[in-house]
């Protein structure tokens, strides 16, 4: 699905090779995101032998389970979107031609973008609402808008993402061209 | 024009039109439901809600399980738990006719226990079985077939992603639901090697027999497999029998499933970075997907559709298993078109007020759990029918030379067999519902 700069063998190719430290940015990213859900497992490995060796599992397991968990879901996104791995449903225009499925496309991607830039928007305000309230999670008493700076930091890149998705169905190439 | 009823029915009309035009349904549902929340609502709530929606509906706790569950199904696969369920189960049955068919199916339903997904089985097995089976001259149709349908275990038999988010939607407990898929999942499996049986007694020439192993091949194989029995049994065992809650369980069983893989150097950091992005492109796709639903819910309970809903069923006069069935030939049309965990996300909120206000014979709890397995079994099949069937796409993916029509035609005696089994649901609640029972 990703390209590691691979010599281009056709236009689908050669197109990826565009912002290329952009694409590999997302990627990281979602690796980044992948080390905090591997660090939550083990943080609940570590919950559950200490809850079976002492009787003592780990304070507020719970809620970092929960923080982590929706910390790196977010961060998955933009990779998601970059690799198009958003499902859709085939079948109705299985027998259009060619130029109505790269318009559909077009669509598609417009729509993502339109849905990334408003999620960033928003969640932007959430953050700050966060900030001023100073609320907190319950028992280890994290203050919740921690959580909210890497998820509009995915956001911003799920809008990178997006228009990038954007970039690729569009076909006319020379317009990107260096 | 101004009816909230009339305004949710065109939303439900435009969103199907947009994911008609390959619109993501992601994007279909976060549009529709963002817009008639907008209009029911007005704008400034929606906006308001929107700065904490999609991060209220990521940190819920039971979901927690979906992106590890993801995680354990990509590990296995790469530390080779695959490989060692196929030979295991090769090694047993395999000298028998159509034997390394079923050895496939029961590997399938092996790595189903370890894995939430139809395609991540489909695809790891196929992967692993696919190539014996053509090097032992079965029929093509029969080992792509047998390959694809074998996948849908994957999600029969638990843990499950789409029961999961069918247990979070209708708010039931997800142990209970995983004891109760139990039953009909090892339904499943045995229904498949029946079908196994038959197909090549009428047609012996598309199952070549083949030799059985020798001893110690039988005891390597078997002790090869005792890592995966072992995951299992902790897991789903451990959750079965109330020692652990399912996400620690599925915390214990990806760092179960990673240590093994590390430890036989199946694991090293190309195969855990090629496993981690995978796991973020479906898990993110799932989030998405979870985020439309979850504006689609509030758009449709505004507008009151789901009370209207019912209370269409209750006015109809028609018996409650006719609506049932109804309901049911539905999601088997839907399936045909869409895949099974936005089916599930889109319907369940406007089918289950339906069936709850229905009269089964049955307490409200088992009426839950009972529709919840008979919903997961129809929406699977719709990944083995026509035109859409992924499982078959992706083992087709695997073998080039089959034809797509040959695969399907190999797929239809599952099929057949996938229609008695939801029958049999029907008819007797009881095979669903007594393990739950037992638990209590």
């Amino acid at each position: 699905m990703h390209d590691n700069g691979e010599a281009p063998q056709d236009d689908a190719h050669r197109e990826r090779q565009r912002l290329v430290p952009l694409r590999r940015l997302i990627e990281g990213w979602a690796l980044v995101g992948g080390l905090v859900l591997v660090a939550v497992i083990l943080m609940n490995v570590f919950s559950v032998a200490s809850g079976a060796l002492f009787g003592r599992p780990l304070a507020g397991d719970f809620e970092m389970v929960e923080t982590g968990v929706a910390v790196a879901a977010f961060a998955f996104l933009p990779w998601c979107t970059l690799t198009g791995g958003h499902v859709s449903a085939d079948a109705f225009t299985e027998r259009a031609g060619a130029r109505t499925k790269a318009a559909l496309a077009i669509l598609a991607a417009t729509i993502g973008v339109a849905i990334a830039g408003v999620l960033f928007w928003r969640m932007c305000y959430g953050l700050a609402d966060q900030i001023s309230y100073g609320e907190t999670t319950a028992i280890i008493s994290i203050p919740l808008w921690w959580a909210y700076v890497p998820v509009v930091a995915s956001l911003a890149l799920l809008v990178v993402a997006a228009v990038i998705a954007l970039a690729d169905a569009l076909p006319a190439r020379d317009m990107w061209h260096d | 024009m101004d009816d909230p009823i009339t305004i949710a029915l065109a939303g439900l009309g435009v969103m199907i039109a947009l994911i008609a035009l390959r619109i993501p349904v992601a994007y279909a549902m976060i549009l529709v439901g963002g817009a008639g929340a907008a209009i029911l609502n007005g704008p400034h709530v929606v906006l308001a809600q929107l700065k904490t929606l999609a991060f209220s509906q990521f940190s819920i706790y039971d979901l927690s399980v979906v992106p590890m569950f993801v995680l354990m199904g990509h590990l296995a696969a790469h530390a080779g738990l695959s490989r060692d369920l196929f030979r295991a189960a090769n090694a047993w049955l395999g000298w028998m006719r159509g034997g390394v068919a079923i050895a496939a199916v029961v590997a399938c339903a092996g790595f189903g226990a370890v894995c939430g997904s139809s395609l991540a089985t489909a695809s790891a097995m196929g992967q692993v079985a696919l190539p014996e089976l053509r090097r032992l001259n079965y029929a093509p149709s029969l080992a792509t077939g047998t390959l694809a349908a074998g996948g849908v275990l994957g999600i029969l038999i638990p843990p499950s992603v789409v029961l999961i988010v069918y247990a979070i939607i209708v708010e039931a407990n997800i142990v209970t639901m995983f004891a109760a898929a139990l039953v009909p999942g090892l339904i499943a499996v045995a229904f498949f090697i029946a079908t196994i049986l038959i197909v090549t007694a009428l047609r012996p020439e598309v199952a070549p027999r083949t030799a059985g192993v020798p001893r110690a091949e039988l005891l390597a194989a078997t002790l090869g497999v005792l890592p995966v029995v072992g995951v299992f049994g902790l897991v789903i065992g451990g959750i079965y029998a109330g020692f652990f809650n399912p996400t620690p369980a599925a915390a214990v069983g990806v760092f179960l499933v990673g240590i093994y893989g590390i430890s036989r150097g199946t694991v090293r950091w190309p195969e855990m970075r090629s496993s981690l992005l995978d796991t973020a492109r479906t898990s993110g796709m799932i989030y998405m997907i979870l985020f439309g639903a979850e504006l689609l819910k509030i758009f449709m309970s505004r507008a009151g559709v789901p009370q209207a809903a019912a209370e269409l069923a209750q006015t109809s006069g028609l018996g409650p298993y006719t609506i049932l069935l109804i309901l049911i030939a539905t999601l088997i049309v839907l399936g045909c078109l869409m895949d099974s965990l936005s089916m599930i996300l889109l319907v369940v909120p406007f089918f289950w007020p339906v069936i709850a206000g229905l009269d089964f014979g049955m307490g409200q709890e088992d009426t839950k759990i009972w529709f919840g397995i008979l919903a997961l079994v129809v929406v699977e099949l719709g990944l083995i029918t026509p035109p859409v069937g992924m499982n078959v796409f992706v083992i087709n993916a695997l073998a080039p030379d089959v034809a797509m029509r040959k695969t399907f035609e190999g797929v239809a005696p599952f099929i057949l067999a996938e229609i008695v089994r939801v029958g049999l649901l029907i008819a007797f609640p009881t095979l669903t519902l007594a393990l739950p029972h037992l638990m209590r």
